[in-house]
């Protein structure tokens, strides 16, 4: 089994996207914390790039993080929770191959290039694991095995959408990604199984 | 009044959750709870436990006991069993026969030729079904995403859970049942009148004492 912590504790945390600046460049994003609140005083009034907002106070008990940070973060977890799924012994259910660890990797590491969140995983024995997303009621999983990638989009009701990957498509993962992100918009249902690496748009339908 | 055969599709079927099997650390991973197992043949395999012969919620759990205990003990013999290994029984998941039947009309899951669950007694346990997923021959393409979408629509018809906690692992402080999460389908509800339940039980009893008697198996 995984060596999950045994506790886990509440820690409120400031987000910042991409588009998001501190008031004060010279302050790092770890030293310290400012507390926003607006006119009113109200923590709920909130309204980033509103010009009601004023600095008052400042503390450090609640750190501000960049969400590329926070990815980066949980996608190192996420190659740990990999890393030791390899090792356990044979006959555990969690126990992975090092191709498919392999293979999980190198695709993790174009999900998060290309700023997918760090995925749930899970597996159905040694020769894959799975990454899954809840998207609402919707759950979006990439199934990887050592030379395949299935993708498949689903609702509670029926299945939106699966997307074959062969071995070869392996070797540009962005290409398959991009495709995986179009067809994560909610376009019609097919299944389409793909040969060679060619323009996304083509298998996306 | 009919023993075995086949199983209605209104029947009950219900899958056990054993941690740590279907567990990721504390938090359950229903994705585990459902697993399929390769064939030689390519089929796909999984246990289920049919609600003729375990007609009430404490048979269900009494079916659940015993599977645990049954793989601790295989594990006790070759002397493997660890603490953090030990298989604790948390209850069950419940789904209809029409729901694995309908799996191979379902758009997206083409390449499934049948999929059925068969009464089929194993390891003593009377009520113990095969799921059993064929597919057409040349049309899978990879079959671990196959499993992934199978998983998926099958966990989208569950309903539960049905916690429970075994007399031998009374004494744990956090039990593990207590993570089970409620599926798709809502929660489980009995929705068989009085008489029936009640024939239900009674056919049980006569079933069993044949099967016992050697009377059908």
């Amino acid at each position: 089994m995984l060596n999950y912590p045994a506790n886990i504790y509440r820690q409120a945390m400031v987000i910042l996207d991409s588009s998001s600046r501190l008031p004060d460049i010279s302050v790092p994003p770890y030293a310290q914390t400012r507390q926003i609140l607006s006119a009113t005083g109200s923590m709920d009034d909130v309204m980033p790039g509103t010009e009601t907002l004023i600095l008052r106070t400042t503390f450090s008990s609640v750190p501000v993080i960049w969400e590329s940070e926070l990815r980066q973060q949980e996608y190192q977890e996420l190659g740990a929770a990999l890393s030791e799924m390899t090792k356990l012994e044979e006959g555990d259910e969690w126990k992975i191959d090092p191709p498919v660890y392999n293979a999980a990797c190198y695709v993790a590491a174009g999900l998060m290039a290309h700023s997918f969140p760090a995925p749930r995983i899970f597996n159905h024995g040694t020769k894959s694991v799975v990454f899954n997303w809840s998207y609402g009621a919707d759950n979006m999983y990439l199934t990887i095995s050592a030379d395949h990638i299935s993708a498949l989009i689903s609702s509670p009701e029926r299945i939106k959408r699966r997307v074959e990957y062969s071995v070869n498509e392996l070797t540009d993962p962005s290409v398959a990604l991009l495709s995986i992100r179009a067809a994560y918009l909610k376009k019609p249902v097919k299944r389409l199984v793909t040969g060679a690496v060619s323009d996304p748009t083509e298998f996306v339908g | 009044m009919k023993c075995g055969g086949h199983i209605p599709d209104g029947d009950s079927l219900f899958r056990q959750s054993v941690h740590p099997v279907s567990f990721k650390g504390r938090a359950f991973a229903w994705e585990k709870c459902l697993m399929l197992y390769d064939q030689n043949d390519g089929a796909l395999l999984a246990s289920l436990t049919w609600d003729r012969y375990v007609p009430t919620e404490e048979l269900i759990h009494a079916y659940g006991c015993r599977l645990a205990f049954r793989r601790n003990e295989k594990k006790r013999i070759e002397g493997k069993l660890k603490d953090k290994s030990r298989q604790v029984s948390c209850g069950a998941y419940q789904l209809k026969g029409k729901a694995i039947r309908d799996l191979q009309a379902k758009d997206g899951l083409e390449e499934i030729l049948s999929a059925d669950v068969v009464h089929r007694v194993e390891e003593g346990e009377i009520a113990h079904t095969d799921l059993r997923i064929i597919f057409k021959p040349g049309s899978v393409s990879n079959i671990e995403g196959t499993k992934t979408a199978i998983v998926d629509r099958l966990w989208s018809k569950c309903s539960g859970p049905l916690r429970h906690i075994c007399d031998c692992d009374k004494g744990m402080a956090d039990h593990p049942s207590s993570s089970l999460t409620t599926a798709p389908a809502g929660d489980y509800s009995d929705t068989r009148s009085y008489w029936f339940r009640l024939w239900c039980i009674v056919r049980f009893h006569i079933c069993h004492w044949l099967w016992r008697n050697n009377f059908w198996h």
